[in-house]
């Protein structure tokens, strides 16, 4: 029987960004799921070993535009490990305090475009307005919206001042208020409800088996933060509550996020409260001793971890970064894949795609569908997989 | 629904959204520390080439003139990062708010 | 900043492993790195994860160390974390896969397979991960002998 199959991408000019997943399918059932990444792998590990120490740190910010932070605070912590020495606490709380806004900004980014994956824009709308008041206090502390360049070998670049705390606090009520009120829709309304309850299931023994990370290990009921497990920064004093939830689905995910992003208002308001005096940050030789170190972060998407080896000189001999979505990628194929009584539908692919918040450089792309009942063999975009979604009654 | 109040609240509010770069410019509020592009003060550089050594995307290009060593500046590179500034020992470089710095020609866009 | 429950642990590994071990270091607080040999690397972590109980795999660094390449995974036991080193020689770059004994495995054993060359015995598909399926196979970018050609510009500004 002869099949036939129209590629639209990975690289064209209508997606955002590429990627390319190929879904076997059943009338309506997904059966099976295959992923093949690499579309924008940019070759940032052989990059960074012909950059100094200190050229390395825009690069290691570019890795991702919406967890630059974590990236940061993982690679100069990384690299002020191998100098063995201790930078100084206030440097500690600023960056907690930044880490904690980017949390708030990606979570609330993430409500939005979780919204949108199921046709709420409204949703949408309404809370990437109020992601502009993080996104206008981060341009107040580090001099950009997204990007922050706060972090430096040694400490961080710029210094908190009490006016500064001060706006900050009253942006973090305004946060608090309408993080509460989502908080009321993501429990009540019932298209987030019907469009996420019982989907995109991971049970608890299939997160421990593969390795996932974040919030979507967090969702299955594991409690494993690396804040409260592996403390670095100011996590070892400063006190929140590891949120987990018993559904293991993507509803779970949704309330997971939600509580966190309160969670890091609480958090950057106890570190404005208790900064520390001192200088913000000491300054180091440009080569570091030989030896090889480890760090770990919770990014928003998860555990980030680096590794440095270094020669003696004033670039790295090795720098391995491994970046959360990897680590939720084989999770993600379980979710994707129908067994026993959980079916996944085609028209729930989009939200379960965008449920373990992808961000490997925040991944569109098109499906490939095979149905060997029917001889099928056909390729969606992404467009016209999220409006099959939207469209096809459940 | 859960959204209904929130929707009747905004049916006579303005419209969130500024129209720049049309209209309401002004409105548009960029902090005094925004990381913009790059201003040089010649009469302070001492050519010491730090900021050639931290610059990460080779903006920098160290020239001769008739004071001595200093930076030129290849602008359509630059990432904002501001370590050139941070490293600085007098001060030499700004990076202003100055947030337009779009240009069509890249040989203009040299900082000399 | 005192490392007495690192060094309890490392004890306990070294114990635990016998003459398998040929290095153990405690780097810093909750991070320790146990040198293996590449003929007990897959016997040495079944050892450790049965007896801690441990099933996060957080990734497997490869790195080339001129003659040899370290496969290094690092596990993570409650908040710790214990990274193996074992060397492979260039020429015969092959090591038994942990993806039985840990699930977890299977991306970051690709994404070394297809950056550095090393081919992990057993398992279930070594295929590409992130480079594309046009670049030669016998050139592994990670490697040092893999120099980076800077683009140049075609025409002078």
């Amino acid at each position: 029987m002869p099949e036939f199959s129209v590629i639209v991408g990975p690289q064209h000019p209508a997606l955002k960004e590429p990627e390319s997943f190929t879904f076997w399918v059943d009338g309506e059932d997904v059966v099976r799921a295959q992923v093949r990444i690499g579309y924008a792998h940019r070759g940032i590990e052989k990059a960074a070993e012909s950059r100094t120490y200190i050229q390395n740190i825009p690069l290691i910010e570019r890795i991702c535009g919406i967890c630059n932070v974590a990236h940061t605070i993982c690679y100069t912590q990384n690299v002020e490990y191998l100098y063995g020495r201790e930078i100084p606490r206030r440097a500690e709380y600023i960056r907690t305090i930044i880490e904690e806004l980017n949390r708030i900004h990606s979570h609330l980014l993430w409500v939005g475009i979780a919204g949108h994956e199921i046709g709420f824009d409204t949703l949408l709308m309404y809370v990437w307005r109020d992601r502009e008041v993080v996104m206008d206090l981060i341009e107040e502390m580090t001099g950009n919206r997204v990007s922050t360049a706060l972090m430096t070998v040694g400490g961080v670049t710029r210094d908190i001042t009490p006016e500064l705390a001060t706006r900050i606090r009253k942006g973090l009520d305004i946060l608090e208020e309408r993080t509460e009120y989502y908080e009321k829709i993501a429990a009540g309304e019932s298209t987030i409800l019907a469009r996420t309850k019982g989907i995109g299931i991971l049970t608890r023994d299939e997160a421990m088996k593969h390795c996932a990370v974040g919030p979507t290990l967090r969702a299955s009921g594991i409690k494993s933060d690396i804040r409260a497990d592996d403390p670095y920064a100011a996590h070892d004093e400063v006190p929140f509550d590891v949120i987990t939830s018993d559904t293991c689905d993507l509803f779970g995910r949704v309330v997971v996020r939600v509580y966190e992003t309160i969670e890091s208002i609480k958090q950057v308001r106890y570190c404005l409260d208790h900064l520390p005096s001192g200088p913000i940050r000491i300054r180091l030789p440009n080569t570091p001793p030989r030896g090889e170190s480890l760090s770990r972060v919770e990014a928003p998407r998860g555990e980030d971890i680096h590794y440095v080896r270094s020669d003696g000189s004033d670039r790295p001999a090795r720098y391995k970064v491994r970046a959360p979505t990897l680590g939720n990628l084989a999770g993600l194929v379980e979710m994707l894949t129908s067994k026993g009584d959980y079916k996944v539908h085609v028209a729930d692919i989009p939200i379960i795609l965008a449920g373990i918040d992808p961000c490997m450089c925040c991944m569109d792309r098109t499906a490939r569908f095979i149905e060997p009942s029917r001889s099928r063999d056909w390729v969606w975009t992404w467009d016209q997989l999220k409006k099959y979604g939207r469209e096809s009654e459940r | 629904m859960a959204m209904q109040r929130e929707l009747l609240r905004h049916i006579f509010k303005k419209a969130a959204t500024l129209r720049y770069p049309f209209k309401d410019k002004e409105k548009v509020h960029i902090p005094s520390d925004f990381r913009g592009k790059i201003a040089f003060y010649r009469d302070r550089c001492i050519g010491c080439s730090m900021c050639f050594r931290v610059c990460p995307a080779e903006v920098i290009e160290m020239i001769e003139d008739e004071k001595g060593k200093r930076p030129m500046f290849y602008l359509d590179r630059c990432t904002h990062c501001a370590q050139c500034e941070g490293v600085c020992p007098t001060k030499s470089i700004e990076l202003t708010s100055q947030y337009e710095s779009a240009g069509t020609d890249r040989a203009q866009m040299i900082l000399k | 900043m005192s490392l007495e429950a690192e060094q309890k642990l490392a004890l306990g590994l070294k114990e635990l492993l016998g003459d398998r071990v040929s290095d153990i270091k405690v780097q810093r607080a909750r991070s320790i790195f146990v040198t293996v040999k590449a003929e007990d690397y897959k016997e040495s972590i079944r050892k450790v994860i049965e007896k801690y109980g441990i099933t996060h795999i957080s990734t497997i660094t490869g790195a080339d160390s001129g003659p040899t390449i370290d496969v290094m995974p690092h596990l993570s036991h409650a908040g710790t974390k214990i990274t193996f080193k074992a060397a492979v020689p260039k020429t015969a770059a092959e090591i038994d896969t942990l993806t039985d004994i840990l699930p977890g495995a299977v991306m970051y054993e690709r994404e070394v397979h297809d950056l550095l060359g090393v081919k992990f015995k057993g398992h279930p598909n070594l295929a590409r991960l992130v480079i594309s399926d046009d670049w030669p196979s016998d050139v592994h970018p990670l490697r040092k002998e893999y120099k980076v050609i800077r683009p140049e510009p075609i025409r002078k500004m």
